[in-house]
Formats: structure tokens, sequence, C-alpha cells
């Protein structure tokens, strides 16, 4: 039962985290009908916005303000940086690209994350740079739950990622920008024609999106200490995964699919073998696509014949 | 007129001096930078010393008059290098290139010699050396390279020079795969292979009355070649070993960490980069796994500082070693960091640089063929690992040994094996 348990506050931990990527990549599309590759180099340049107010604040070992007020500011600058870069995808890559053919943007995405990728080869070099979270919270503090205990890192990422999944589906299902969003991954033609501002819809989907992976990023590089320029191409197919397995489109579906992905490779370490986590991971990829052409929550697309 | 509020501005300040500081600063670069000021002014004193130690011992050596025709003849060449300076294991090449700039720099002073570098990035994938190695025979000036880094670019990049010229030599300073210097008739290598490592570890963990082991590799050639050979000396000695297996991109092994049994005496970890090895040491500590772990020469790093760990290493920390503690403080004066990697690169370009210098010597302008010759002939009675230079008729290290440190509380590591 302890094992069953630790296992699952992995899964939990890791899964809160590839949905929170896992959304950007389900709201662009949803509007859009793109692939953001780009999306997983968002979240690692929020990782290292996070890192750099820490480096500024004086380091894990030596703070300048507050545990709290440190930890609030590097998410501060981690939502500022990724959701400026992906506004600025937005802008300079898919926008003049909008009315091309459907291939375009894509090949520009992947343009992009290569583009990313080297920027922060050069602006970082390629060391790692670590967090050092335990000097900022113990490792022994944390709640326990029967037998084990969770760090208190691990349940700060969990509560954080829940309040915003929570607070971005009633912004999508309650607020007029989120109704406009909805409209606009409908029928972006009939929502121009409705007088809704589809640019600006776009913008601030990007703009969410990129912030949910900056805090990604974040909570990334506190719980689990590493972040270095490449971090964000393995993060972004394992969320991709999972927004596809959800049903790209799809919030809630990008939620879910993240879950289970994290699940899925914390179970399948735990019960089966490392060696065939990614294995496991992508086979159940294939396995929902026979079964659910559109993922878990995919609607089936109705087209005029 | 409504005053516009200066809080958008504010925080993008913020921000940039945040973004700026996370490219100056840097818990890897922070204490090499402290440290290298103070010493850079004795270092190319100190880096002389070393090399004119070095050269008398080669089995060529000429007597002090030959300097007097170095001077007359320059010796001029090209070297190459191979290896990963993007791509997800730049963190490598980075190093060794600038190990490679630093040595050729040292090396072209002290010998006088005009040597100069074409650089060749592999990206650590095997097509990307095949092409290099192809151009680099087909740049006539280029007598030798140091590189590929890992086994599996050594062997794509080997066939191909096997193939056009063989008679061109390839100095490998990390590749470490048994057996592989015998394939190809230019390849030598400056470090130990896993058959050094392996036993080395599985020896000393044995000793220290080891029952269960607990093992992951890294997924790369490196680390497989070095769990094998790690594996096979264990269970020769009776030990039960578990293997388990994680990419080198994870960065969450909570999972993983959760399955090591708890009557296991070692975690053994052959991984290339240290800080994933400090992620699994704080992923252990936070699920109150205790044993201790025994990492890897590519753990052996300021990245990983875990208090009572063991890692294996090459040589005796370089910066106890009177001449290389200097070349190591030149280094870091003009660049930023350094990790294991390195200085394998200075005895590589040591080893082409005197074997060149010595061609030049007998009044031949230097080619494939006689630098080669020359590079088997490499008799350093002392390196900057602070060990002998010499091959065997394989091009392995003639006396590649491990030695093994223990971390301590004040970051220090003290010999132990």
């Amino acid at each position: 039962m302890e094992f069953f348990l630790q296992q699952t506050v992995n899964g939990l931990t890791l899964g809160s985290v590839y949905a929170l990527l896992a959304l950007g990549y389900s709201m662009v599309y949803g509007i859009l009908k793109l692939l953001n590759f780009a999306h997983g180099e968002v979240y690692m340049f929020g990782a290292f916005a996070g890192y750099g107010v820490l480096t500024v604040l004086g380091g894990s070992s030596a703070p300048l303000v507050p545990i709290w007020l440190m930890i609030l500011l590097m998410f501060v600058a981690a939502v500022v940086v990724s959701s400026t870069i992906g506004v600025a995808l937005e802008r300079f890559a898919y926008r003049p690209l909008r009315n091309s053919t459907r291939i375009a943007p894509l090949i520009s995405a992947v343009g992009a994350s290569f583009f990313l990728q080297a920027a922060a080869l050069l602006l970082f070099t390629a060391n790692s740079r670590s967090y050092d979270a335990p000097n900022l919270i113990a490792i022994q503090t944390g709640i326990p739950i029967g037998p084990i205990r969770v760090w208190m890192v691990r349940v700060m990422v969990i509560v954080t990622s829940a309040v915003l999944m929570i607070l971005l589906t009633l912004w999508v299902n309650r607020t007029r920008t989120g109704k406009a969003v909805r409209a606009v991954s409908f029928d972006r033609e009939a929502a121009a024609m409705m007088g809704i501002d589809v640019d600006k819809v776009i913008v601030i989907t990007f703009l969410i999106g990129s912030a949910l992976a900056g805090v990604g990023g974040v909570m990334v590089g506190l719980v689990f200490g590493r972040v270095f320029h490449l971090m964000g191409f393995v993060a972004g197919l394992k969320a991709f995964t999972a927004a596809v397995v959800g049903g790209i489109g799809s919030i809630p579906g990008a939620m879910f699919g993240g879950l289970l992905i994290g699940f899925a490779e914390a179970y399948t370490t735990g019960y089966i073998s490392s060696t065939f986590q990614n294995l496991i991971v992508f086979a159940l990829l294939v396995v929902v696509l026979l079964v659910r052409p559109r993922g878990l929550f995919g609607r089936e697309e109705l087209v005029k014949v | 007129m409504k005053k516009r509020s200066q809080w958008p501005k504010m925080v993008m300040l913020f921000v940039a001096m945040a973004l700026v500081a996370a490219a100056c600063g840097g818990d890897d670069d922070a204490g090499a930078g402290d440290d290298t000021t103070t010493t850079a002014a004795a270092a190319p004193a100190a880096t002389t010393t070393a090399t004119t130690e070095a050269a008398p011992a080669t089995t060529m050596a000429p007597e002090p008059t030959t300097t007097t025709e170095m001077e007359m003849i320059p010796c001029v060449a090209t070297i190459g290098f191979i290896g990963p300076i993007t791509g997800p294991v730049a963190f490598i090449g980075e190093v060794q290139l600038n190990w490679m700039q630093y040595a050729v720099d040292v090396l072209n002073e002290e010998l006088s010699t005009e040597i100069s570098i074409v650089e060749g990035d592999n990206q650590f994938d095997t097509a990307q050396s095949a092409t290099l190695a192809a151009q680099f025979v087909d740049n006539a000036d280029m007598v030798a390279t140091v590189g590929p880094a890992g086994s599996d670019n050594v062997d794509a990049a080997g066939a191909v020079f096997e193939d056009l010229d063989p008679d061109f030599s390839f100095v490998s300073p990390s590749s470490t795969r048994e057996g592989i210097a015998a394939t190809y008739t230019g390849m030598f290598r400056t470090v130990p292979t896993d058959a050094d490592q392996g036993p080395t570890t599985a020896d000393f963990m044995i000793a220290e009355g080891a029952a269960k082991v607990f093992l992951v590799d890294d997924q790369s050639s490196y680390s497989t070649g070095l769990s094998d050979s790690t594996t096979a000396a264990l269970e020769a000695g009776g030990v039960e070993v578990i293997t388990e297996s994680v990419s080198q991109d994870t960065t969450d092994f909570s999972a993983l960490v959760s399955t090591i049994p708890d009557d296991a005496d070692f975690v053994y970890l052959p991984w290339q980069v240290a800080a994933n090895g400090q992620i699994f040491a704080n992923q252990m500590a936070e699920q109150g796994k205790t044993m201790r772990i025994f990492g890897s020469d590519g753990m052996d790093s300021e990245d990983f500082t875990t208090v009572g760990s063991l890692v294996a290493a090459f040589a005796p920390d370089i910066a106890g070693i009177a001449g290389s503690a200097d070349l190591l403080a030149g280094f870091l004066a003009e660049y930023d960091d350094t990790n294991t990697f390195g200085p394998p690169v200075f005895a590589a370009v040591q080893v082409i640089i005197e074997a060149t210098y010595r061609v030049c010597l007998t009044g031949q302008t230097p080619d494939r063929a006689s630098v080669q010759a020359e590079i088997a002939n490499t008799d350093l009675a002392d390196s900057i690992l602070g060990s002998p230079i010499s091959f065997t008729s394989d091009g392995d290290l003639a006396e590649g040994q491990f030695f093994i440190f223990e971390i301590q509380e004040d970051g220090t590591k003290t010999l132990v094996g």
C-alpha cells in the first residue's frame, strides 16, 4: 500500500505538470488547428526566468526575501517571460502564415522551437542550473498521507496545478472572453462575423497557454531541480501526447491526459520497469487513438458534405 | 490627463534582470569564477613548467639544440575537433572545445608550433560524426583530430577514417567502451576503458561488504558499457545486482527511487549528467532512502554534492596535482567552467601536438602517417591527469587507472580507493 501511495503521489506530481503544459497545446490547437511545437521551449524559458529571479534574490542558500515571496516572484517572472514569448510566437511565427497552407505554420513551429533552443543555448549555455529547492523548503517538511510523507513542494505543485485548472475551466465557461474563445474554437469565420475580435482571442489564448507553461517550468525547477536548454523537448513531447490522448482541443481532455500520462509513467516504473516507461506511454497513445481516434474527450468533427 | 502606471515597466525591468541573472549566474560557475582571478597570473609560468617537464620524457624528445631548428622551420599543421558543441550533451562538447583551444594555445606557445584547429560539431549524432570524419579526411592540412566524445560516435567516425585513410589518427578524450580502439588503426584514447573502471568500482563495493546493488544506467553507450562491466564484476563477486534504466533527459526519478529495495547497500549511477545524480539523491532523501550512492567518473563534478557519496575519477583531483593545478587555474582564468570531460582533452591535444612537433624536429613536414607513428610512440612520463601516457598496440591507454573519492561535508573529496 505504501508503495502504491508513493507511486500515486509521484504520478500526480508529474501528471500535474504535464497537464499544465498539455493545456497550452490543446488551447492553441482548439482555435488555430496548429500544433505549437515551440510550446516546450516556452516552458523552458519560464523555468529559466524563475531561476533568474532565484539568483537575483540571493539563491536558495541565502535568500534576500521571505521564501514565499521569492517563489511568488519566480512564478510572476515565469508567467511574464513565457507569455511574452508565446505572444511573440503568435505574432511573428504563426499569424503571417495563418491563411497559408496547413503545413506552413507547422514547419514554422518546428523552426521556432529550434530557434528558441539555440537562443537558450547561447544565453544560458549548455550547463544545467539547479533551483536547489531542498534548501528553500526542507525535504523533511511535508504532509503525512498514511505511511508516506509528501514533500511540501510536491503539495504546492499539485495544489497550484489543480487551482489553475479550475480557474481556467471557470474562465472558459463563465466569462465573456472565455465564451469568445469557445466561439473561435468552434468556427473562426462565424465568430468573426458575429463581431468577435478573432486576433485578440488568439493572442489571449497564446498568452494564457504560455503563462501556464511558464508556471509549469518553475514547478519542474522546484520539484525536480534541474533546468537546461533542452528540457522543453521531452516534456513537450509528453505533454503533446497527453493532449492527444485526452483529445486535442479539449481542455478537460488535456488535464485528464496529463494526469493519465503521469500515472502511466509512475506505475510503469514502479510495477514493470523504468526501461519500458516511454514505450508504455507511447503505446498508450497508440491504443487510445486506435480505440478513440479523436482522443478520450475529443468530439467528432461535423463536416458539411 | 491620465497618468500612466509605471508598474508594467518595472515588471519588465525586473524580468529582464532575471533573465540576465539566469544567463550570467549559475551554481555551476560561481565557485570557479571566484577562484580563477587570483591564480590567473601564475598560470602561464606554471603551464610552461608542466609542459616542459613532459616534453623531455617523450621517447623521441630531442636535445635542446634542435629548438633552434624549430625557430627556423615553423611547425605548421591543422588538427580537428569532433565533439557535441550543441545538442543534448552540449555541456560536454562546450567544455571539451574550451580545453582544446586552451591546450593548443598553451602548447603552441610552449613548443613554438603553429597548430590551428578546425571545429566539428557532431551534436552527439553518429551521422554527423561520419560526415565530419569524411570532411576532415578531405582536408589535406589536417594531420589528426581530437574526438569524437562517445563510443557510438567513435564507431561512426572510425569506420569512415578506416575506410578513407587509415593513417588519419583520432584521439578520443572520452570514449571508454572496451575493445573499440583495437577496431580502428588510427584510434587512440586518453581515458581508461570500462574494463578498468567497472572492476575497480565493483571491487570497492565488494570490499565494503555489498550484497545487493541497485544500478541505473542512463541509456547512453558510455553508461550501458560501464553498467555491463560493473555488473559482470559484481556478479562474479557474488553480489546481487538490480538493473534499471532511465533516459538522460529525465529529471523526475521519484517513481524509480521508490523501487530501490530497502536492503540495497549501494545505488550505482554510471551517468554522464552529474546534475541528474544530485536530483536522484534529493529524491532518495525525500523518500527516506539512505543507501550510499556511487557515481561513475561522469558524476565527478561540482553538480553532484551529496555528502557521503562516492565517485570514480580517471585522475586524482587535478587541482591537487602540482603542474595540473596550475593548468586548471590557467584554464579557469579564461573559461568559466570545467568538468570531468575537460582534462583528458588537454592530454589528447598534448599527444597530437607533441607527436607533430617530433616529426617537425626531424626536418619533415608533418603528415598523417608520420604523426600517427609518433602518436603510437608517445611516452609521457607525466600528464595533466597525473599519470603517464603511453599507448598499447591497440591504442588504449597503457596504464589506465581509476580512483575513488568520497564527498565530504565541505564539498571536498577524499581519496578512499
